[in-house]
């Protein structure tokens, strides 16, 4: 066997002993020093060099970056698992002729789309979904991500929160843990455009937080230009922040009647 | 397997976004390999890679790739000056080898910027203009490139065009084929350096380069030399080549000499005489007897060995006779060479050629004579001026003088151009001229005999005949000019002084012509604008400056008009530098001075195809309220370009259909102008619907362009040819035709049959220099819309279409070369021939075969002795020496029989491929590329030119030389000048008959 490709599963072994003992700091040592050697091998993308080791080589890179997605989610570093994703993908897509699939493919393309709903990239989501095939939208990992987007259109909220029970695969339950954020700012979002203003009670409610405290932490955070007054809280500030322009109605129905009658007049 | 391919760069982009130092690279380089396809996407990542290039902490190669990446993305967004300046950053990974689109495209951009660069820098000769390192860089490594691969005209067309003059000389003296780049270049600098002076720097490279080669080439140096204007150099070139011991060297120079007269630049010529150095010791007798034994030994180094060791041990028998033989054969050479350059020895050669070979048809003349109304006084002259025109130099003027009496009723200014007709007839006449005219000249004190008309006329023909070649008569014709106040003998003398003494910007005549000019007489005050401008041609001088003040001051449009041709002619060939002056007639308020300004644009931007030039005269040909000076402005577009004779049909296409008639006229003379001589299909189609114009004027001018586009053409090579003289017949012979496009048809079958059909109009040389005697003589010739009798100056832009080869001493030997065509194809045209008894109306007439055959059998014996000769070229001189020195007039009938033998070929046999030709022959342009030199010949030319002047040199000089051409018209002309009515009545036997050629009638029957 190739020394090099030796040595990389030599290397991926010693990656997977730490991530089972949960040695993040190790495991991001060690998948650098990897992803190094990885980029020794031709035959992976986007040279797809045929070489005598490419299915082996090409197997295990996948391997490695899926680890390394996963990875990424157990350090809860959402860059990283972009990246990742974006390189693990050509072997998704460009590789599957040369590669049985792989069992973690489905799970790992719904884990990126939960995660373009959590950063709520809903027009990436939706591309992401065309490109898929109708057996992987019954898979129920992809089938998860899509009833969880519907719910999210439809306002559906305590749907979406909900759903965090029924996770198809542990790694999800990060993104849910976000996704309730998300919904959390749409409803913040929604609220300071319908209401002047919500009384603590109310609000506290409608957001989703247990207790008084918990509110006025985020609103803190998050929305510094809410008011509290009176045991309520007041949107106005927002606002007014951005005043609309009136738009000069009269003037412009004048002025374009007045073209009009001189078009009229010229021809 | 099939080869996969990846289907987005997105996994690359985000391998960019890694912290690993080699990650990055990594996906850098797949990246660079893979923009092709996937610029789209890496488009969006073009921050992120930007600023890897500007990252201090990637080493020098990683940046330098990422914004090779980057450049690639900006090309494939058409961003091509973003894309040039990350380009400069890859360094040296822009691979300037690299045969792909974005390569190409990113050089060409880099080339183009470097050059503008480059020449703003020169042009406001500014020192903050900086060209950034990289880009100069780059552009040197293509350079160099361009040279180690062996493309050196494309280096050297790079480096005079971003004006790096030391990789020009780099690329050029690296080349294999030194001499071959070297004339290459100087094409290039001609057709496409659009400054003059930067054309001269790199001229002046060139002629630097030229001298340090082992063995120059001293014809292109001179030509360069020439264009430099510096006869310094000229001058000790000839002068080392005729101090030379080798005889070659001589005849070398005599090419050179004769190279440089064609291009007619006559104070240049005079200014190189004068420099060469007089012989040591000025042999008196010696002269005589010497040069023979000092040619024998020198022919036998010449036969012997070129060699320059051979000629160092032939220098020693010299060594016998100190000093004396070299200085005798210097002064001998010198005396030969002083005669070439002065223009003497080729005017006299071209005068015997055109006597020898006239081939004019007096039978068209006469045709011509008897259908015009006898009181239309404008046919009448036009119809003097056709026969000047048709025999411009043969010295023939039989028609003149058997219809004398048709001649008288030319009275007033039909005799000023009567009288000045002669001098167009005896052009190059230059001994003979003055006695010839004498009984027209103005006798001495004021009140002569004659008519003021005829004495004018005279000294205009002086000037005629001595055109550009003045050196003898200046000084009469001033004394003429100084010693009258009629004002039509000023006007001749003024137009006589200026052709004389074209061009030498003697100030002492300036004076005299200044002080009729400011006579402020409208008839001499216009020839003296004209004039002054002949005189000045070319210099650019400040006297253009005055010349305007005073066509602003004077109310006599006429004068006005000869200042702004005056001006004009100034500023010949000076481009940029007549700029100022250009602006300021362009703008002025009297539509005359505008006019002028066409012309200065037209003659400074002579030749060039300047872009400038064209556009402002595009400009005013649509917008100028005057009709004059639009017609002015798209004829003018004809100088400019006539060196590109292709372009013009096609840029004047959409004004020769303007509504103005005054325009389509321009566009009729436009491309009569530039295409002159060459029989440009396209330039025929665009003038034949002009010919059939509503408007008089506009068909007298097309029928003139045509004229001038097809003299020369035979029917066999354009069928149009045949159709356009019989249309010519046709209107001549129709009463009830227009008087101005009869007189277009008269002076267009005048220009068709020019110089007895033995010239063409030509205002390029062979070498591409423009001739400036050809277009001053075509741009005053525009002029007779106004002035009939500058319909003469036409005759300065003809030139002989023929090969004249000369020996050493200047004498055209036997010698036979070979035409590689059908002859027909360039065969005089069939002379008209009478239709059976001459009785009212001349009908078109039918060329009759027969005369053709009976030529052939009368002639078969003759015919055959030629094709022995032919095939055994060695004999062949062995079997004509009889003839000897006196050579009789059957000698000479001889040659010309085989001139145009194919006449009788073609009816016994299919036509031959091929005809030999003799020494002196007639060679029409479209000829030119078919002439070979036959390989066993005694003489080989110095110089591999089809036609001109070839001196020849002689591989057998022990053998009695066997000369050609020894007739010449000097002889009988001179009996002539006494008698002035019994000219040649005898010797000018051949097509000068107007009866059919005697044998006919006996031939015809049988």
């Amino acid at each position: 066997m190739d020394p090099k490709l030796t040595e990389v599963s030599q290397l991926f072994d010693r990656f997977k002993a730490s991530f089972l003992r949960n040695d993040y700091d190790n495991c991001s040592h060690l998948l650098s020093q990897l992803k190094v050697l990885l980029t020794g091998f031709r035959s992976l993308p986007p040279l797809f060099a045929d070489t005598p080791n490419a299915v082996h080589e090409l197997t295990i890179a996948r391997d490695i970056y899926e680890h390394a997605v996963v990875l990424s989610v157990k350090i809860e570093d959402q860059d990283a698992f972009e990246r990742d994703f974006f390189q693990l993908k050509p072997y998704y897509t460009d590789a599957c002729n040369r590669l049985p699939p792989s069992p973690q493919e489905y799970p790992i393309l719904g884990l990126n789309l939960l995660r373009l709903l959590v950063q709520n990239r809903i027009a990436e989501f939706h591309t992401e979904l065309e490109l898929l095939s109708s057996t992987a939208l019954e898979n129920p990992c992809i089938k998860h991500a899509v009833e969880l987007e519907q719910s999210f259109m439809e306002g559906a909220y305590n749907r979406v929160l909900s759903a965090r029970q029924t996770v198809p695969h542990d790694t999800y339950v990060y993104f849910m843990d976000l996704l309730a954020k998300t919904v959390r700012d749409e409803i913040a979002g929604c609220s300071e455009k319908a209401y002047d203003y919500l009384s603590i009670k109310d609000a506290k409610q409608m957001l989703l937080f247990s207790s008084d405290q918990e509110l006025l932490e985020y609103i803190k955070e998050e929305h510094s230009e809410w008011e509290i007054k009176n045991g309520s809280v007041f949107f106005q500030k927002a606002k007014e922040s951005a005043p609309c322009k009136e738009i000069p109605s009269l003037q412009l129905i004048n002025q374009t009647l007045s073209y009009a009658r001189e078009l009229e007049r010229i021809v | 397997m099939a080869t996969t391919l990846v289907s987005s760069a997105g996994g690359m982009l985000a391998m960019l976004n890694e912290p690993h130092l080699s990650l990055k690279l990594h996906a850098l380089s797949n990246l660079n390999n893979l923009v092709d396809t996937f610029w789209p996407e890496i488009s969006t990542s073009l921050p992120k890679i930007e600023s890897l290039h500007e990252d201090e902490e990637f080493d020098q190669h990683q940046r330098q790739l990422a914004a090779l990446l980057v450049s690639k993305v900006f090309y494939y967004l058409g961003e091509l000056n973003d894309s040039l300046s990350y380009a400069l950053g890859a360094g040296p990974l822009f691979d300037v080898s690299e045969d792909s689109d974005y390569v190409h495209t990113l050089l060409a951009k880099a080339i183009d910027e470097y050059a503008s660069l480059k020449s703003k820098a020169t042009e406001s000769s500014d020192e903050s203009i900086k060209v950034d390192p990289r880009l100069e860089a780059i552009v040197e490594r293509l350079l160099d490139k361009c040279i180690v691969d062996g493309k050196y005209q494309q280096a050297m067309g790079t480096a005079i065009e971003c004006r790096r003059l030391d990789k020009l000389e780099e690329a050029i003296t690296r080349s294999d084929n030194v001499q071959g780049t070297l004339s290459y270049c100087i094409y290039v600098s001609h057709s496409f350096v659009n400054l003059r002076e930067y054309r001269q720097e790199v001229l002046r490279l060139l002629v630097k380069v030229f001298q340090k080669l082992p063995s120059p080439d001293y014809l292109s140096i001179c030509q360069c030399l020439m264009f430099l204007d510096e006869p310094e150099g000229v001058a000790v070139i000839l002068e080392k080549l005729l101090r030379s011991e080798n005889k070659d060297d001589a005849l070398l120079a005599f090419q050179i000499a004769f190279d440089l007269v064609e291009n007619e630049h006559q104070a240049f010529l005079l200014n190189v005489r004068d420099r060469l150095a007089p012989p040591k010791t000025q042999p008196s007798e010696a002269a005589q007897s010497k040069p023979s034994d000092a040619d024998s030994t020198q022919n036998a180094s010449a036969n012997g060995q070129d060699d320059v060791q051979m000629t160092d041990g032939d220098s020693a028998p010299t060594v016998d006779v100190p000093e004396d033989p070299i200085e005798t054969m210097y002064a001998e050479r010198l005396n030969k060479i002083k005669g070439i350059l002065s223009g003497e020895t080729s005017i006299q050669l071209t005068l015997q050629f055109l006597y020898s070979h006239n081939k004019s048809d007096l039978l068209i003349l006469k045709t011509i004579k008897q259908s015009v109304e006898m009181r239309n006084s404008v046919c009448h002259s036009a119809t003097i001026y056709a026969n000047a025109i048709m025999h411009a130099g043969t010295t023939v003027d039989t028609f003149l003088r058997e219809n004398l009496d048709w001649l008288s009723r030319a009275t007033n200014w039909a005799k000023f151009s009567a009288t000045a007709g002669l001098g167009v007839i005896h052009r190059g006449h230059l001994q003979q001229g003055r006695s010839l005219m004498a009984p027209y000249l103005p006798q001495g004190g004021t009140g002569g005999g004659g008519s003021p008309y005829s004495e004018g006329g005279a000294l205009y023909a002086l000037g005629l005949i001595h055109a550009n070649h003045g050196e003898g008569i200046k000084q009469f014709l001033r004394d003429s000019l100084r010693s009258t106040t009629v004002e039509v003998i000023q006007h001749g003398a003024c137009l006589g002084l200026g052709l004389a003494s074209l061009g030498t910007a003697d100030e002492d005549i300036y004076e005299e012509i200044k002080n009729v000019l400011y006579t402020d007489s409208a008839v001499a005050g216009e020839a003296a604008g004209i004039s002054m401008g002949l005189l000045m041609v070319g210099t650019g001088s400040d006297k253009a400056n005055e010349m305007l003040t005073y066509a602003h001051e004077t109310q006599h449009e006429k004068i006005i008009r000869g200042l702004a041709l005056g001006i004009a002619l100034t500023v010949y060939g000076r481009e940029e530098e007549a700029d100022t002056l250009i602006e300021q007639m362009t703008r002025d308020q009297d539509p005359i001075l505008r006019y002028g300004g066409m012309y200065a644009l037209a003659l400074a931007y002579r030749g060039t195809a300047n872009n400038k030039a064209i556009r402002q005269l595009l400009h005013f040909a649509v917008s100028d309220v005057s009709d004059d000076v639009r017609r002015t402005a798209v004829l003018a577009l004809g100088f400019v370009l006539y060196s590109d004779p292709e372009q013009t049909p096609r840029i004047v296409s959409l004004l020769s259909e303007s509504y103005n008639p005054h325009v389509r006229y321009g566009a009729a003379l436009a491309v009569g102008i530039s295409c002159a001589g060459t029989g440009l299909s396209e330039a025929i189609s665009l003038l034949e619907p002009l010919t059939s114009d509503v408007v008089d004027f506009v068909r007298q001018g097309a029928l003139i362009a045509m004229a001038m586009v097809m003299v020369q053409i035979s029917e066999a090579s354009d069928s149009r040819v045949g159709t356009f003289r019989r249309q010519l017949e046709k209107i001549i012979l129709d009463k009830h035709e227009d008087t101005m496009s009869k007189m277009g048809a008269i002076l267009a079958s005048g220009i068709l049959d020019a110089g007895g059909r033995n010239v063409t109009i030509r205002l390029l040389s062979k070498t591409k220099h423009d001739k400036i005697t050809a277009v001053v003589g075509l741009a005053v010739f525009s002029q007779f819309w106004y002035w009939y009798p500058l319909i003469y100056f036409v005759s300065l832009a003809f030139s002989p279409t023929a090969f004249i080869g000369l020996n050493y001493d200047l004498k055209s030997p036997k010698f036979e070369f070979l035409s590689n065509a059908k002859p027909s194809l360039f065969e005089y045209p069939k002379p008209t021939t009478v239709p059976t008894t001459t009785s009212t109306v001349k009908l078109p007439t039918a060329v009759l075969s027969t005369s053709a055959k009976a030529k052939a059998r009368a002639k078969k014996a003759e015919e055959q002795k030629a094709s022995t000769e032919i095939s055994s070229a060695p004999d062949s001189t062995s079997s004509a020496p009889s003839g000897g020195k006196g050579k009789s007039s059957g000698e000479k009938d001889g040659d010309s029989m085989q001139v145009d033998s194919p006449t009788t070929e073609k009816k016994s046999e299919p036509e031959s491929s091929f005809e030999i030709l003799t020494n002196p022959a007639r060679v029409v342009p479209a000829q030119e590329k078919v002439i070979k030199f036959l390989q066993d010949s005694r003489y080989i030319p110095v110089k591999l030119a089809p036609s001109g002047f070839v001196l020849l040199k002689d591989l057998r000089p022990t053998e009695p030389e066997v000369l050609a051409l020894t007739d010449s018209p000097s002889s009988t002309t001179s009996a002539a000048g006494g008698s002035a009515t019994g000219l040649q009545s005898s010797s000018s036997a051949m097509a000068v008959d107007e009866e059919p050629q005697p044998p006919q009638p006996f031939e015809y029957s049988s």
